[in-house]
């Protein structure tokens, strides 16, 4: 491991969180610029435009042909950057940048304040044909209706719209409602459902996760939390999920809090590797982790 | 109040779409809700629909009574999806965002009292709208962009000139 990398694990949750709230700070800056004639930066995150480059939610360009049965070839343009980023690092998108997932995990953080959960589980990774199937499901809805299905249920650009509508007109759309209803069943009901199944820009990225993009890697070799009842990776993933599976894809959104964690607690076992695992070492790590399984619940 | 909303109701009429925009059915495709027009435009005249549109909500409308279009172009400069396809500022003569309609009946210049407050903002000046006999406007709809200034100026209280959308 590379001084760089390491250095990167140990403050990986404070750049995690200066992005992301630099990220807030941009929505409101934005149409506060424009606003004031400065049109350099101009957008919500449906698609921003820096200087001469127009930059666009892949989702966004998908639906636009969908519903178009056109392509243009300035919105195929736009739209191919953030899916070259997506292919190289994953959906860093929702982790690093998007709005309601920040709010998301502080929504997350209090519901756990206030229903604190006694008996700790181990996470189970979702079948990935959950997530392909809803995203079908829009998809489909999405041509059927004729309707812009993507743009209503996108919540990082309904966020900065109406944040810059608050900025340049003083009002609030009713589109917040939306974000607000789910807001509740996942404080109330179902925790983190919309980033993890829901929400078609996500889905969108992580159609292009294939062998060689970022992901989450898991060496056995260094895990040294045998004997700790709950296990830091597995407690802190925002999502529920056990990063020590490969099959962590493609609900995993690459956002490093295992990886921070881990870490933390002296452990070297969880990096981030741009290789595509070898299968036999797959293998190998799956019939330790069941021992670990077993081990664990001896403990308990 | 029952009365002024139905008044209000009868006199409706869809506000304008920016210039450039395509038929409402492909804008309503086209367009992603992005603000960018929005943000550029530099007389605030764009604004974005609210929930009281349904499914039009999130995109751009201009309300001529409130702030017409000074057709500028750089809407249609920024537009990302070719909702509001590309305009040259010197070509905006060939903007159809709707056609201007004088109501004879209140109009003060039909009625006696000397005003050129449309003929004379009228951005395409002596072509769109004319004078006849020097003092009644009249509106040529094959020269008119619709850019909703005249409707903008107008003295009275509702306007007597409105322009009508080409995107109904």
């Amino acid at each position: 491991m590379t001084k760089f990398e390491e250095y990167f694990y140990r403050h990986l949750h404070i750049l995690r969180r200066i992005s992301q709230w630099a990220a807030v700070v941009l929505i409101f800056l934005i149409p506060f610029l424009n606003r004031h004639g400065i049109n350099s930066l101009m957008g919500t995150f449906y698609s921003i435009r820096i200087g001469h480059l127009d930059l666009m939610d892949p989702a966004l360009m998908f639906q636009t042909i969908l519903l178009t049965k056109h392509i243009s070839f300035s919105a195929l343009l736009a739209g191919t950057l953030p899916l070259i980023l997506a292919l190289v690092l994953g959906r860093v998108f929702c982790s690093w940048i998007c709005p309601y997932n920040l709010l998301a995990e502080y929504v997350a953080t209090l519901r756990k304040k206030v229903f604190p959960h006694k008996k700790y589980v181990l996470n189970h990774n979702p079948k990935p044909h959950w997530y392909w199937a809803i995203f079908g499901l829009v998809i489909t809805s999405l041509m059927v209706l004729g309707i812009p299905l993507i743009t209503l249920t996108s919540f990082p650009g309904l966020l900065s719209s109406e944040a810059a509508d608050l900025v340049l007109n003083g009002t609030i759309g009713v589109e917040i409602v939306l974000i607000l209803v789910v807001i509740l069943l996942e404080f109330f009901v179902a925790p983190r459902f919309w980033c993890k199944y829901a929400c078609p820009v996500g889905a969108t990225l992580a159609l292009f996760h294939y062998k060689h993009t970022m992901h989450v890697h898991f060496d056995p070799k260094g895990c040294t939390c045998d004997s700790i009842k709950t296990l830091p990776c597995n407690s802190v993933c925002p999502l529920g999920l056990d990063p020590r599976h490969r099959d962590i894809y493609p609900y995993c959104y690459n956002c490093g809090e295992c990886i921070y964690s881990c870490h933390k607690h002296q452990g070297k076992s969880l990096s981030f590797s741009f290789k595509d695992a070898p299968k036999k070492g797959v293998v190998a790590a799956r019939a330790n982790l069941k021992m670990n399984r077993t081990i664990k619940e001896v403990d308990a | 109040m029952i009365l002024e909303f139905l008044q209000k109701l009868a006199n409706y009429h869809a506000p304008l779409r920016p210039p450039g925009a395509v038929p409402e059915d492909e804008f309503l495709d086209r367009c992603i809700r992005c603000r960018k027009c929005e943000e550029v435009c530099p007389y605030d005249s764009i604004v974005m629909a609210h929930g009281d549109r349904g499914l039009k909500v999130g995109t751009p409308f201009i309300y001529a009574r409130r702030e017409p279009c000074y057709l500028c172009m750089k809407c249609t400069e920024v537009c990302p999806t070719g909702a509001l396809q590309l305009i040259k500022k010197e070509e905006k003569e060939k903007v159809r965002m709707g056609v201007a309609k004088i109501d004879q009946t209140t109009c003060l210049a039909y009625n006696g009292i000397i005003c050129r407050a449309c003929y004379e903002r009228c951005p395409i000046y002596r072509e769109a709208i004319t004078l006849e006999n020097e003092i009644y406007p009249v509106v040529h709809p094959e020269h008119c962009v619709g850019c909703g200034i005249c409707e903008n100026v107008c003295p009275n209280e509702p306007a007597s000139i409105i322009v009508y959308s080409s995107h109904a």
